[in-house]
């Protein structure tokens, strides 16, 4: 349970604000950290901490891209493709990257390594075709960086594995 | 008037309240701007953006501060460049608005036209099809046909529960938001939310229990599409085939307007039949809400179970009999029985039968005994002397305003008003809510004073000696209050436990006091409301609005049967001295009270009219059959003293009569005049009667003004299908301390508490019972608990039981099983026992009890 494991960081989070539902976005963003994605009993376990209704954190985890209340890949790559971005070619980079790891929209790879889904703007339209892995960003992608990114994470993932 | 502002909207001119809103302003000077998310009962968001308007303000010469004039003379208007959502603006001085141009025209359609991109056309099964904001305004707007390909159209859930009494349709879902907000900031309950966005937004819950609060009815009619939709009416009929009959809701004091929703049915037998209770617009009392209990609880009126002929006991068995028959009978022993007869009204018999059984009684006694049921509260006399200014209006109750609200669960016992309360909090008021335990209402209050059971009356006491010291005293109205100096002398070296409580109350301009009944005995009640009327007499705040008392009555008419001569003393008296015969008027004291169940076996004769075959109608000689308040006319009276009228909204069940002919019917018998020919002459009667009521003559009581704001008529998307007023917006009687010629009185009060040792039982209240009308809402069932005690958690922990363990409780002399709660509600040496959630009476006052665990 967060609320053991993590006490000092908690009790951290509630001094920075006037009231405790005010902590909700930086304990979701812990118990993401800790449990990998947000499933309904980690939001109501949140909750319970803030104070409020279990419904209210469900929609914020809903709300914003950087929540998820799916389990992920180790690799969680987010491709914006909003309108400035497509029209730097994003949401066609999305499909192949897509085709490239045999996923749908929103899909998991079967080795559970990738994990691709589309966002609304992440700031930095100038940059696109980019994605964020894992909130690290990576910009002015095309095919051929994107597939030697993934053989990069792949050998990384393999190495981690191995150890 | 308040201050005004002038603006104009399309060329005209309009004096408009300075500070509303411009979509409201609009509405007041007769202008519609169309809304789907905004509501004038909350706060705007500009979600939806169907308000669009053109908008300018007149160009101030910053030097001189005068408008700035063109050249023929008349004021410049600097225009916002773009459209602006009128819900988001106030108004203002020389605000300009144009509304009717091609420009807001386009910019609405075009928003119509994306509203409606993935909106499903199921208009023809759709159960707001007819009073359909969205519905109108695609007839007023829109371009009448989609460029949106029909392929990439959303397909969604249809049939979502959130909770079992309100469904959401998915597709039909516009994402205004209002459902969410009504939750949010009228409620206070956050059980729905938003769930992702853009064009996947959607409505959900994860709160457990789902959609649960007592007021989730209201979301289904503020929706301004048909995505929320309730469990009662669903496919139950189509608007257009309704015909709305005004009523007043028949289950707790607040005395909410409602529209029964009724239509001939197939199922009734060809009758007129209630298919829903929607609100009905009275901003004095409901607003334009009403809670769960209101809106699915009028199931009774056509139960399979009411009784529809008259019946006489013969030996062990019922026979039905023709009416003439149980008269005769009963005038008979009603001849013979002379003092020997009690008569007790219940709860929710209207003014009406009360003024016929009066009548009745008094044909057969000089003194003839009127009591009531249920009889815990008392006080009616402090009520006619402090109670609430006409007038009063809690909506108008803001910073500078206190309410107290004592010995009452506030949420179960009048939730319309606790509501009220709750968002006058919001608003800045100083709420001080005082009971033996926490209650809901304790989340909004300035000041929480837990009090232990027994010294209700000291506390409230020790609020007027606190007046005293900190001369709070209002010598101009103790002028006119006779043992103001008695009282003051009294209060001198009253220690005052919950100082900032009192001192919170002191302060305010207004006061308001809500009295309950919840863990005090009969005669403590009576102290209490004494004490009342004391503390608001003492600072003058009585005799106007928004000032006095407020008594928590429990059921829809209790005060009207106290106006009419009843009491509840009368009925406590009963226990010592049991009449032979018994004339009971639709109460059910068997259920609630074991000694009255001893009371009634051992009676000579026991006459009921009821619409159910209660335990107390099983104890009865004749029963007879009554219409419920659905298939008659008649007058409620509320907690704020406000009569209302209700009207005939369906067709009678059986042979059923109206209480008050049946009284009357029996009253000729026995040498009486005929009975009255309709409702409204037995209230000629009672205004040429009784004084308090003079004013209270059926037309008088129909009579409507405008309120504010315009909900209701066909522009069904401003506020939703709360129905307009067109039955009466009824009349308040005014309390003594109005009349400024009229002399008060207050007196010292009695403190005495309990004399009770050890562990004892408070009974307490809950909205959903087992009450003989509710119990016949079998949709609501899921929400009655089994029968419970709540424990303490020290005291459980003591006897070795966990909460959902079944215990025994021994009270008065019986025992009954019940589950255990042990959730922290409530205190050291307190067992909660809440009352009807079954028809075995527990306890109807504090009493000693003992509890023992069952071995394994």
């Amino acid at each position: 349970m967060l609320a053991e494991k993590y006490a000092d960081r908690i009790e951290k989070i509630f001094s920075k604000y006037p009231d405790k539902r005010s902590g909700i976005m930086d304990l979701l963003y812990l118990a993401q950290e800790e449990y990998g994605w947000l499933s309904e009993d980690t939001l109501r376990e949140v909750a319970a901490l803030c104070d409020v209704d279990p419904t209210q954190a469900h929609s914020i985890a809903g709300f914003y891209t950087m929540f998820s209340e799916k389990p992920k890949g180790t690799y969680w790559l987010q491709v914006c493709t909003d309108l400035p971005c497509a029209l730097r070619g994003a949401d066609q980079f999305y499909q192949e990257l897509c085709a490239y790891l045999d996923v749908d929209d929103g899909g998991t790879t079967s080795d559970g390594l990738f994990t691709v889904e589309q966002v609304m703007c992440l700031a930095a339209c100038d940059k696109a075709p980019m994605l964020q892995c894992n909130f690290h960003y990576y910009e002015n992608l095309d095919m051929d960086i994107i597939k030697g990114l993934i053989e990069q994470w792949r050998a990384q993932a393999q190495q981690e594995a191995a150890e | 008037m308040a201050e005004t502002v002038t603006i104009t909207i399309d060329g005209q001119q309009f004096q408009v309240p300075k500070g509303i809103n411009l979509v409201d302003a609009a509405k007041m000077s007769g202008t519609d701007i169309p809304v789907f998310c905004y509501h004038p009962k909350m706060d705007p968001v500009g979600m939806c953006r169907m308000c669009l308007v053109e908008l300018g303000s007149v160009v101030t010469n910053r030097e001189t501060g005068e408008p700035d004039v063109d050249d023929n003379g008349d004021p410049v208007v600097r225009w916002f460049p773009k459209l602006q959502t009128a819900c988001t603006q106030t108004v203002s001085e020389g605000m300009v608005v144009r509304g009717a141009t091609q420009r807001v025209r386009d910019a609405r359609d075009d928003i119509l036209e994306f509203i409606l991109t993935s909106h499903p056309l199921d208009c023809p099964i759709c159960d707001k099809g007819g009073e359909c904001p969205l519905q109108n305004l695609t007839m007023a707007y829109g371009p009448g046909e989609s460029r949106f390909v029909f392929d990439d159209k959303i397909r969604l859930d249809k049939h979502v529960p959130l909770g079992d009494l309100i469904y959401l349709d998915r597709e039909r879902c516009i994402q205004c938001a209002r459902c969410t907000r009504f939750c949010d900031e009228v409620v206070g309950d956050d059980v729905l939310a938003f769930h992702e966005r853009g064009r996947r937004l959607q409505i959900v819950t994860i709160s457990d229990p789902p959609f649960d609060t007592k007021f989730s009815g209201n979301t289904t009619d503020i929706c301004p599409v048909g995505a929320l939709t309730t469990a009662d009416f669903r496919f139950g009929a189509r608007p257009w085939e309704l015909d709305e009959v005004p009523s007043i809701c028949p289950h707790c004091p607040v005395g909410c307007n409602i529209s029964a929703s009724t239509r001939l049915d197939r199922d009734f037998g060809g009758k007129k039949v209630i298919k829903r209770i929607m609100p009905r617009q009275n901003e004095h009392v409901n607003e334009i809400w009403i809670c769960d209990k209101g809106r699915f609880g009028h199931h009774h009126a056509r139960a399979e179970e009411r009784l529809t002929t008259p019946l006489l006991r013969r030996g062990d068995e019922w026979v039905a009999v023709d009416w003439d028959t149980a008269y005769s009978e009963i005038a008979g022993r009603l001849k013979k029985a002379g003092d020997n007869v009690a008569f007790l009204a219940g709860n929710n018999l209207s003014n009406e039968d009360l003024w016929e059984l009066r009548k009745l009684a008094h044909r057969t006694s000089n003194t003839p005994r009127l009591g009531v049921w249920p009889a815990f509260m008392t006080g009616a006399d402090a009520v006619a002397q402090a109670g609430v200014g006409t007038g009063t209006r809690l909506q108008d109750m803001g910073p500078d305003s206190a309410i107290l609200v004592i010995a009452s669960d506030f949420e179960e016992e009048a939730p319309v008003w606790w509501l009220q309360v709750k968002q006058a909090a919001d608003r800045g008021a100083k709420v001080v809510v005082a009971n033996g335990r926490p209650t809901k209402l304790d989340r909004y209050a300035t000041e929480v004073v837990h009090y232990e059971y027994g010294d209700a009356v000291a506390v409230l006491n020790s609020f007027a000696a606190r007046a005293r010291s900190k001369n709070k005293i209002d010598a101009d109205f103790t002028a006119r209050v006779d043992g103001a100096a008695e009282l003051e002398a009294e209060l001198k070296g009253t220690r005052v436990p919950f100082a900032d409580a009192a001192e919170t109350l002191l302060d305010a301009e207004d006061l308001v006091i809500f009295a309950g009944g919840e863990g005090l005995t009969l005669d403590q009640h009576r102290e209490l409301m004494q004490a009342a009327a004391n503390l608001l007499l003492l600072t003058g705040h009585a005799g106007k609005p928004n000032n006095g008392l407020v008594p928590v009555w429990p059921g829809a008419n209790l005060q009207g049967a106290f106006d009419l001569g009843f009491s509840a003393e009368t009925t406590a008296a009963l226990a010592d001295q049991p009449p032979t015969v018994w004339f009971i008027g639709s109460a059910d004291p068997a259920a609630e009270d074991a000694a009255l169940v001893q009371s009634l076996a051992n009676a000579e004769f026991v006459v009921v009219s009821t619409q159910f075959m209660t335990p107390t109608a099983a104890h009865a000689n004749v029963i007879l059959p009554a219409q419920s308040f659905a298939e008659r006319e008649g007058t409620f009276t509320n907690g704020m003293r406000r009569v209302q009228r209700f009207y005939t909204a369906q067709g009678p069940v059986g042979d059923t009569l109206p209480e008050w002919r049946i009284y009357a019917n029996i009253g000729a018998r026995l040498g009486g005049d005929k009975p009255r020919i309709s409702a409204a002459l037995v209230m000629r009667d009672i205004t040429q009667n009784v004084p308090r009521y003079a004013a209270m003559a059926y037309p008088a009581l129909a009579a409507v003004e405008k309120q504010f704001p315009d909900v209701g008529g066909d522009d069904l998307y401003y506020g939703g299908t709360a129905y307009t007023n067109t039955g009466g917006l009824g009349i308040q009687w005014p309390a003594n301390a109005e009349d400024e010629s009229a002399r008060l009185q207050v007196r010292p009060v009695q403190l005495d508490g309990y004399q009770i040792e050890g562990l004892f039982a408070v009974p307490v209240r809950v909205l959903y019972d087992r009450s003989t009308l509710f119990e016949q809402s079998e949709m609501m069932h899921t929400h009655v608990p089994e029968p419970f005690a709540e424990i303490n958690n020290q005291d459980a922990a003591h006897i070795g039981i966990v909460d959902g363990e079944v215990i025994r409780l021994n009270v008065n002399g019986a025992q009954h099983l019940l589950t255990a709660r042990v959730n922290g509600q409530a205190p050291a040496g307190v067992v909660l026992v809440p009352q009807l959630l079954s028809k075995t009476p527990i306890v109807i006052g504090p009493a000693a009890c003992a509890i023992e665990k069952i071995g394994e």
